[in-house]
């Protein structure tokens, strides 16, 4: 094969092209696969295939419809039923933050209004206990009131008044000395939870203050609370 | 599902298509995904080829369509001339085949110079000179006249000896 170019005319330009230019041959494997993508996928899958995700479709859609009726098991003793919904509430809180970050004072009207129980005094916080925010909450088809607060180490407390005194007994093997009041002191996937009444109104304070040193202090802000916030029914 | 004996013809002319992607898009990958796309797309809309007409034209068609569609980049184009080819040899690509390792080498004069000539100019010499293509055939797969397709014939030709010449002179 010659590079020189000795011929003008036409034709002999049209031979050297069809001659001598360089031809590129496909590599085998491009042929493989296209023949691979020309088959349908359809084919290539296991003929069970097909079914079978039928089924699991329509046993997930089955179980979805079905779970929202199936009976829950929930604790048979109030105390225990209201403090795991206290619970909840408070790793909510803890999770996403308060639905309403309000501030008391200006906001007590509206509370009230929300939830069903007026704080003639509440508990704002001081240098040990910051407050947080304060929401109204409906929880075993009660409205109530949620007080947040966040003490010097980052620890959430939950403070939670409901109008179910009446509903509720406190239980007399779980009661501790604190000050002058004796709250129960309860545990519920490792929050530690006091349950006492204030007159028809239930209250609670949560935290996750488990071990024994914190426990004093959770016992601590717990007096300080109770000393200072006085929940009663609005209505 | 792709008619077997439809398949079967189509891939005898596997290596041809392959040729002429080389040449319109100078990298082997390109050539590849290309020739792919191409056939692809011949499977794809195989009951609207008309048995009885050219098979291989009809691929070269889908093939330049294809080439044109996804590759070429037509705002850098320079102006064209009456026939619709630039003036002046433009790049095809964002990128410079020849800048990279992945880009074709050529091995003689004569494919330098091919690759420099615009699309239109190569497409119509690998068609009619090299593929053997009738030039009705050529003129369907580049979507105008027959008497355009010999100016542009004539014309890359031309073009062709010129480059060859200054590669006769350095």
């Amino acid at each position: 094969m010659s590079d020189r170019f000795d011929e003008s005319s036409d034709d002999a330009l049209g031979r050297r092209l069809a001659g001598d230019l360089p031809r590129y041959a496909a590599p085998a494997r491009l042929r493989v696969a296209i023949v691979e993508a020309a088959t349908p996928s359809a084919s290539r899958r296991p003929a069970w295939l097909a079914p079978l995700l039928g089924a699991v479709a329509s046993t997930l859609v089955l179980v979805l419809l079905v779970l929202p009726v199936l009976p829950r098991i929930v604790p048979a003793d109030p105390v225990q039923r209201y403090v795991r919904a206290v619970v909840s509430e408070h790793a909510r809180a803890l999770m996403w933050g308060a639905r309403h970050g309000e501030i008391l004072p200006t906001a007590l009207p509206w509370l009230t209004q929300e939830s069903g129980i007026a704080l003639p005094k509440v508990f704002a916080g001081d240098e040990r206990l910051e407050f947080v925010a304060a929401e109204p909450v409906y929880l075993e088809r009660q409205r109530g009131v949620a007080i947040h607060y966040r003490d010097v180490d980052g620890h959430m407390l939950t403070y939670i008044a409901l109008p179910a005194a009446a509903a509720l007994t406190i239980p007399d093997p779980a009661r501790v000395q604190i000050g002058r009041w004796r709250p129960a002191l309860l545990r519920d996937n490792g929050f530690a939870t006091l349950v006492w009444k204030h007159g028809d109104v239930a209250c609670f304070l949560v935290s996750d203050m488990v071990s024994t040193d914190d426990v004093e202090r959770f016992k601590e802000y717990f007096a300080l609370v109770r000393a200072t916030t006085e929940p009663v029914p609005a209505y | 599902m792709v008619d077997l004996d439809f398949q079967r013809q189509a891939l005898a002319h596997l290596d041809a298509l392959y040729n002429f992607a080389m040449y319109l898009t100078k990298r082997p990958p390109d050539a590849d995904d290309l020739v792919q796309e191409t056939y692809l797309r011949a499977f794809r809309f195989s009951h609207r080829f008309q048995p009885g007409t050219h098979l291989r034209a009809w691929l070269f068609q889908i093939l330049r369509n294809t080439f044109l569609t996804f590759y070429r980049v037509r705002e850098r184009e320079s102006p064209v001339a009456e026939d619709g080819v630039p003036e002046w040899d433009v790049p095809m690509f964002h990128h410079s085949p020849d800048d990279d390792g992945i880009a074709m080498d050529a091995h003689t004069d004569l494919e330098r110079a091919m690759r420099r000539l615009p699309e239109e100019f190569r497409t119509v010499l690998l068609l009619a000179e090299v593929e053997g293509l009738p030039l009705e055939e050529v003129a369907r797969v580049m979507a105008c006249p027959v008497g355009t397709v010999k100016s542009r014939i004539f014309r890359a030709k031309e073009r062709l000896r010129g480059l060859l010449r200054d590669y006769e002179t350095r």
